[in-house]
């Protein structure tokens, strides 16, 4: 019996002892650094002036930091002038005047908020640029490589206008916003191709504007002069989709390739299987959003670092999608990423 | 006012213009006293008949075309102008451009004009009345992106298209109350709620693009269809012209329209029903912007609201002015927004196969627009003969 007890009491003792021994150990194990990341993100705040919110992309993004925001305290605001252009200076001047710890931009061209970024800097806020740059440089830049993108899009369209089998050498170019630096810079890209590839012929350079039914219009005009036509690049899949209902209306939906690009929603893939769209060369805009959300910390992490003394660049990944692979996490949708 | 005032042949109506001052209700004795109008010989009075001092003869005529035809020779309008302008640019394109004349071109220019025609027969529609509707192309694409929205909850599609169709209505009669019995001036009203109307929705929709569903057959053939192979898309167009020109020309609300546009308290003094017509314009213009957009959702598949924020409006009241509707009522018809339609068409199209830059076409388009005016300014002067109250 008094075995028994003893046997009890060191049983008891040994429990009592290990559970400490947890608890110490719980509270010795915290991920080295965690609680210092926490700290330095804690009610920071982060607004995003972006072009229009109404994007397949900006949604992404927004979707994918505010998952970000909310694990680590930081706080997103969105000022969102849904496309117009003065009323995202104003969104820009209201701010620099808040003074966040951060301001995450997406230029609607490389002029408008060219001179806000340095006075952001200035006035010690750090600056992040997504997808679309301004000619003036900041902390950092997380988007395209728009220069590479002209050249896939100009090299998909190579691969089937060029050589004996081609129907013709007639390529055109629908492009975004001509001041804007996805189409400034995807010129470069295009006229490097084009100068390797003599034989290709530019026949039509007229700007869409983002909009599908400015497509439908110039595409169908442009084959109304060139039935012979073999391919049409653009700048965004849901602009192009308008490309795509004048070719499926002409017909040439076999000799024509329609090459694009996009963020890579479900949306650019229906198109896809709707034989409305060829190409995608897909920016991926969740994993731009993730590589996004570590500039995002990296610059929260580092108050004392002034704003605009460290510039760095990261490029996307850009996945090619026709229809064999136009399934899965090629075609994200929003209510997945959430 | 002195009836004596009017124009040279305004004679035969002198005897109606002596209409008592008396505090009519709207609608009550408008009735009455146009029939007394239609009776009159020349059958044009009703659009005439409540039209004070100060409007010059042929103006007050406008859109009846009767006037031109009875004076002698033919007076140089801004119509004719721009009617003039085609023609060289249509001769020019068609000798130094290949294919330009061709029968594909020629259906895709009319093709590709036909969304911005069905606008510019709406707006033309109300500017007769002496307004504007800036929420043409707000309400057009709210309308459909929100028949696309309750369709995606598993309604049918075209029962979605009819409440869109009743949604665009609703717009439509709160603008016409605004403007009409709230007594905001159009400009303002019509700013501020195609504002509001693209906000909410924004609000609702998330996306800027929302795409039909790809299996409507008849949706397809609003797109891609063809009768007698010209393109649905132009037969549309062509059918909401006709519906307006006849409605204009030849029924009495539409010569209401005219009476309103012209003087709208000289209307209204006469006992003419103007809130109502007023209201009307606006359920109405609405329902055009909302068949634009069905087109052009046959068309590319898709509607895009950030056309919201594109010059598209301005487009619109760039083809109407430019046609010849003048922006001070009571004048111009449907043939002036066809006129101003093609010579845009045409113009787009010359310039699309020219390969212009976007700017560079812009400049162009506005360089004709001024151009169209300054040659109306100089045949037709204005000055305090031909001005009318209202005019801008």
């Amino acid at each position: 019996m008094k075995l028994f007890k003893n046997c009890l009491l060191a049983g008891l003792t040994a429990l009592t002892l290990l559970g400490a021994a947890q608890v110490t150990t719980a509270q010795e194990t915290d991920q080295v650094g965690r609680s210092t990341y926490l700290e330095a993100l804690k009610g920071k705040k982060v607004i995003f002036v972006p072009i229009s919110q109404g994007m397949d992309l900006n949604q992404a993004w927004v979707v994918v930091w505010q998952r970000h925001a909310a694990r680590y305290g930081f706080s997103l605001e969105v000022r969102d002038p849904s496309g117009d252009t003065n009323a995202g200076i104003r969104a820009m001047q209201g701010a620099i005047a808040e003074k966040p710890d951060l301001i995450i931009v997406q230029n609607p061209d490389v002029q408008t908020y060219a001179r806000l970024l340095k006075q952001a800097q200035a006035a010690g806020i750090k600056v992040l640029q997504v997808n679309m740059q301004s000619a003036t440089q900041t902390d950092s830049y997380v988007g395209n490589d728009w220069i590479e993108m002209g050249r896939l899009e100009m090299g998909e369209l190579a691969k089937h206008c060029t050589g004996p089998n081609a129907v013709s050498h007639k390529v055109v170019w629908l492009a975004g916003v001509q001041t804007g630096a996805a189409n400034i810079y995807m010129r470069t890209g295009i006229d490097e191709v084009l100068k390797a590839n003599p034989e290709l012929q530019l026949v039509s350079d007229q700007p869409a504007d983002y909009m599908s039914e400015k497509a439908r219009q110039i595409t169908e005009t442009v084959l109304q002069q060139h039935p012979d036509l073999c391919g049409i690049m653009g700048i965004w899949d849901n602009a192009e989709v308008g490309a795509g209902a004048a070719v499926v209306a002409a017909g040439k939906q076999d000799q024509v390739t329609i090459v694009t690009n996009g963020a890579g929603s479900a949306t650019g893939c229906e198109s896809i299987k709707n034989g409305l769209l060829d190409v995608i060369f897909n920016f991926n805009a969740p994993i731009q959003a993730e590589i996004a959300a570590q500039q995002i910390s990296e610059l929260l992490q580092q108050p004392d670092r002034k704003a605009g003394s460290e510039k760095t660049i990261f490029f996307g990944p850009i996945t090619r999608v026709d229809k064999t692979n136009a399934t899965g996490r090629n075609c994200w949708k929003l209510d997945e990423l959430k | 006012m002195a009836p004596s005032a009017s124009g040279p042949n305004c004679t035969a109506h002198q005897k109606i213009e002596i209409a008592p001052a008396a505090p009519s209700r709207d609608g009550l004795v408008g009735g009455s006293r146009l029939k007394a109008a239609e009776e009159l010989p020349d059958g044009r009075a009703a659009g005439r008949l409540p039209l004070g001092a100060g409007s010059e003869g042929g103006r007050t005529l406008a859109g009846s075309g009767k006037s031109d035809t009875a004076r002698p020779g033919i007076k140089m309008s801004q119509e004719l102008v721009v009617v003039a302008i085609s023609a060289v640019l249509f001769v020019v394109f068609s000798a130094t451009l290949n294919n330009f004349l061709s029968q594909g071109n020629i259906l895709a220019i009319l093709k590709n004009v036909s969304i911005l025609g069905t606008l510019a027969v709406g707006m033309g529609f109300i500017v007769v009345g002496r307004g504007i509707d800036l929420t043409m192309v707000a309400v057009m694409v709210v309308g459909v992106a929100f028949s696309i929205w309750i369709s995606t909850w598993g309604v049918d599609f075209t029962l979605a298209v009819i409440c869109g169709a009743i949604l665009v209505a609703v717009i439509g009669l709160f603008t016409g109350i605004m403007v009409a019995v709230a007594e905001i001036p159009p400009i303002f009203a019509t700013l501020a709620i195609a504002s509001s109307v693209y906000g909410s929705g924004r609000i609702v929709f998330a996306s800027d693009v929302l795409y039909a569903p790809s299996d409507i057959g008849w949706l397809k053939f609003v797109g891609n269809g063809t009768i007698l192979g010209i393109p649905m898309s132009v037969i549309i167009f062509a059918a909401v012209a006709a519906l307006m020109g006849f409605f204009l020309r030849k029924t009495r609300f539409g010569r209401l329209v005219y009476a309103t546009g012209d003087n709208p308290n000289a209307a209204r003094t006469t006992g003419l029903p103007t809130r109502p017509i007023i209201v009307t314009q606006y359920v109405i213009s609405a329902l055009i912007a909302y068949t634009a957009g069905i087109i052009m959702l046959g068309l590319v598949t898709g509607i895009d609201t950030r056309l919201y924020n594109s010059s598209l409006i301005y487009d619109v009241l760039l083809v109407v002015v430019l046609g010849g509707i003048g922006l001070s009522g009571g004048q111009g018809g449907v043939r002036n927004v066809i006129v101003g339609t093609i010579l845009v068409g045409i113009l787009t199209n010359g310039m699309t196969i020219l390969n212009f830059s976007y700017t560079s076409q812009n400049l162009i388009k506005s360089v004709i627009l001024l151009g169209a005016l300054a040659i109306d300014a100089i045949i037709n002067p204005r000055d305090e003969q031909t001005s009318q109250s209202g005019d801008i």
